[in-house]
């Protein structure tokens, strides 16, 4: 319950944010990152810092975050599959021969099949995702958002104290 | 309006966030080290480990572990290995590249085999992991060597499980009767379409004609020539059907043998089902000792095939499952590169133990591995194990440096206290005392050869109260519990999938003589007992059935020749007459 109203408050607080509809879909297309593969790596550390440091809607990165978590856990035997086959291509093995050896780079576990396969679905994807949030984000804020700003629901949703504490964090 | 790329004032907050994860690090880091490793080792192992205390000291590379246990993958309540303390000095550098470098680990107070509370084995209950696949080809090897318990239970020879109905004979004589009784009729058959009757009565009336005629009657003449090449005719039918009828006889014959080849499959069968012990020494050492002595095979067997997995051979990406987590855990592909480092090295570790830790005088001896690498290509050397003591000498190597890995080890260790057993199938317990073992051990590519032996001057029997009225319980008393020394060896060798395993011992001789001495005449006796029953059951169906194929077979042989010798009577005394009366003339 306290999930869902969460997911709800950052929803509504990003629909209704004063940032663009770029910075809430680039916000989701990165929080998507952080949602669709394993989330203690190091890759999703940089993922994170570039969240809080660009100027992009942090609150659509957990609305990208919460809402694509339980499709990575669905979709981790295309991503072990994806890892695999990248991993087990002949024409590969002397590039991930050479990261595998250099300092740092191992930590970010590339060589798990899971890990390199949900980064490499979840960078192609966020392109795409960008776009259509971008898209969708307008056609809300065009269409239905007034009406929804002026309800009493979303007067008390906005209302609790969670919400103070996005706004902290708003673009 | 110009929208603004990085939002610098998250960078405070951000740096906040840093150093809050630097002093949880510093906080957790060693019970978070504690716990991977353990969560580590227990997947890779397939048993579980245990550590009390963590210390990581990366500024000046050493890692400090005390109570350290290891449980065993095979057995519940027993730790492969518990240690006091580990000292292990650690390359801080390779760490960055994820890559554990040991230069050196001291171990101090190791024990072995020592009891615990609670299971601790994981590969053997889960099943999961390369441990637990390891794990689970190990048992599904030493499965093949299933031998038959000695069937001395009761001493009883018993043949009431033989079902008549379980006998090939009798289905195989009423089958032989039914072709008999469908061979009579179909000759029969054959027989009444011959119509010899009517071609005999008038070769009779002709011939009755012919000795009345004179030489110039010549209708009379003629007519004979014609009776007698209808005759010919005749014969050639008989021929034909005396032909298929030999046939069928032949048939009908070798229906008969069949019967007796039944029978003896049939004896054979009933013998199956008499509980008969066996009477070979090999066989009763096999059964006796077999399902114990190849529990140190499998168990030598699981560690190294275990260490062929995580140590191969080759520089070839080769993927490991990864490590759990809530997520899928995937697969951990690992990409060595000559002359780098291998991803984990131990290259000299200094063993201290104790063996007999309870007894008053707990032994002290020293152990040194060097060597222990994922990947021995890169390393290039083999990894070494010895450890030595007053009564112990071990050692091990794993070569898989090559593309074909040799493991070998070998160990003598004297002293060991072995807990008392039951011997399968016999009334017996064995407390083989304080004993010597050695262990021999050759795996080079997937050709084994292996030996494991038990050398004891101090066995003690003890007899099982349930057999106290069996004679065979008796017989096998006596003839054992006078022995005071046992000398077990048990074989392995051959390719790894299809192994010869023999196992001998000084008492299989014993036991086998007078087994021999005892059960011969009683065997012979159910023998005989077992064919009387066989044969009495057999005899009520295949008797008659003899006898009918016989009937049917001289009646048919019989009916044959009698129209043959007829026809053939008929025509000679024909041909005679037409000589007699034509005097040697030949009529066109």
């Amino acid at each position: 319950m306290f999930a869902l109203l969460k997911l709800i408050q950052s929803l509504l607080g990003a629909l209704h944010s004063e940032g663009t509809p770029g910075q809430l879909a680039a916000g989701i297309a990165l929080g998507s990152i952080l949602g669709l593969t394993p989330l203690v790596n190091l890759h999703n550390a940089v993922v994170f810092a570039a969240l809080v440091l660009l100027n992009v809607s942090f609150a659509g990165g957990m609305l990208g975050w919460a809402v694509f978590v339980p499709i990575g856990f669905l979709l981790d035997p295309l991503f072990d599959w994806i890892g695999h086959t990248l991993l087990f291509t002949p024409a590969f093995t002397p590039f991930f021969t050479s990261l595998y050896n250099m300092p740092i780079v191992p930590l970010t576990n590339f060589n798990n099949t899971v890990v390199l396969g949900s980064l490499v679905f979840a960078v192609l994807f966020a392109i795409p995702l960008f776009f259509a949030a971008r898209y969708g984000v307008v056609r809300y804020r065009a269409t239905i958002a007034e009406r929804v700003a002026q309800s009493r629901w979303y007067r008390a949703v906005t209302a609790s104290k969670f919400y103070n504490v996005y706004r902290m964090f708003r673009p | 309006m110009k929208v603004k790329v990085f939002r610098w004032k998250a960078i405070g907050p951000l740096l906040v966030l840093l150093v809050i994860v630097a002093i949880l690090w510093w906080i957790f880091a060693d019970g978070i080290a504690r716990h991977e490793t353990q969560k580590v080792g227990t997947q890779m192992l397939g048993a579980r480990v245990e550590i009390q205390d963590l210390h990581l000291d990366l500024p000046n590379g050493q890692v400090r572990m005390h109570g350290l246990t290891i449980a065993s993958p095979h057995d519940a309540f027993k730790n492969l290995v518990q240690a006091d303390e580990i000292v292990a000095d650690v390359d801080v550098v390779p760490l960055t590249e994820k890559k554990i470098i040991i230069n050196r680990i001291a171990a101090n107070g190791l024990r072995f085999g020592t009891r615990r509370q609670t299971d601790g084995r994981v590969a053997a209950k889960s099943g999961d992991g390369i441990a637990g696949r390891v794990y689970a080809e190990a048992k599904q090897w030493a499965s093949q060597f299933q031998v038959p318990v000695l069937q001395l239970a009761t001493g009883k020879i018993s043949i009431d499980s033989l079902d008549p109905r379980r006998l090939s004979t009798i289905p195989a004589a009423e089958a032989l009767a039914a072709r008999a009784d469908s061979s009579r009729r179909a000759w029969q058959a054959a027989f009444d379409t011959l119509r010899l009757g009517p071609t005999l009565d008038s070769a009779s009336a002709t011939l009755e004609r012919l000795r009345h005629a004179r030489a110039t009657d010549l209708g009379t003449i003629n007519e004979a020539r014609q009776t007698i090449d209808r005759l010919r005719r005749a014969r050639d039918r008989v021929t034909n059907l005396e032909q298929g009828v030999k046939k069928g006889v032949a048939a009908l014959n070798s229906g008969l043998a069949g019967l007796d080849s039944a029978r003896r499959r049939d004896y054979a069968f009933a013998r199956s089902l008499l509980k008969l012990p066996s009477l070979d020494a090999p066989a009763i050492g096999s059964a006796l000792f077999a399902p114990g002595a190849i529990k140190p095979f499998e168990r030598v067997l699981y560690w190294a095939q275990l260490a062929r997995r995580y140590m191969p051979p080759g520089l070839l990406p080769r993927a490991t499952t990864g490590t759990k987590r809530l997520r899928r855990a995937g697969e951990d592909v690992r990409f060595p590169r000559e002359r780098a480092l291998p991803r984990f090295l131990v290259r000299s570790a200094e063993l201290s133990f104790l063996l007999r830790p309870t007894s008053t005088q707990p032994q002290r001896y020293a152990g040194r591995l060097s060597g222990l690498a994922s990947d021995p290509a890169l390393y290039g050397r083999p990894t070494l194990l010895g450890a030595t003591g007053p009564q112990l000498a071990a050692g091990a190597m794993l070569n898989h440096v090559r593309g074909i890995p040799l493991d070998t080890a070998g160990a003598t260790v004297g002293g060991i206290h072995f807990p008392a057993f039951t011997l399968p199938g016999v009334p017996l317990r064995l407390d083989p005392g304080a004993a010597t073992t050695e262990l021999g051990f050759n795996l080079n590519g997937d050709t084994i050869h292996a030996r494991f032996a038990i050398h004891s001057t101090n066995v003690r029997w003890n007899r099982d109260s349930g057999f106290a009225s069996s004679q065979i319980g008796d017989l096998i008393w006596r003839a054992v519990s006078g022995i005071a020394n046992l000398q077990l060896e048990a074989r392995v060798s051959g390719e790894l999938h299809h192994p010869q395993f023999a196992v001998r011992s000084n008492l299989d001789q014993a036991i086998a003589s007078r087994l021999r001495a005892v059960l011969g005449e009683q065997v012979a006796v159910a023998e005989q007992q077992m064919r009387a029953r066989v044969d009495a059951w057999i005899n009520d169906k295949a008797g008659p059935v003899r006898t009918r194929v016989t009937d049917v077979q001289s009646q048919a042989e019989t009916q044959v020749a009698q129209q043959r010798a007829r026809v053939d009577e008929l025509q000679r005394a024909l041909e005679q007459r037409l000589r007699d009366m034509l005097g040697g003339i030949r009529l066109p």
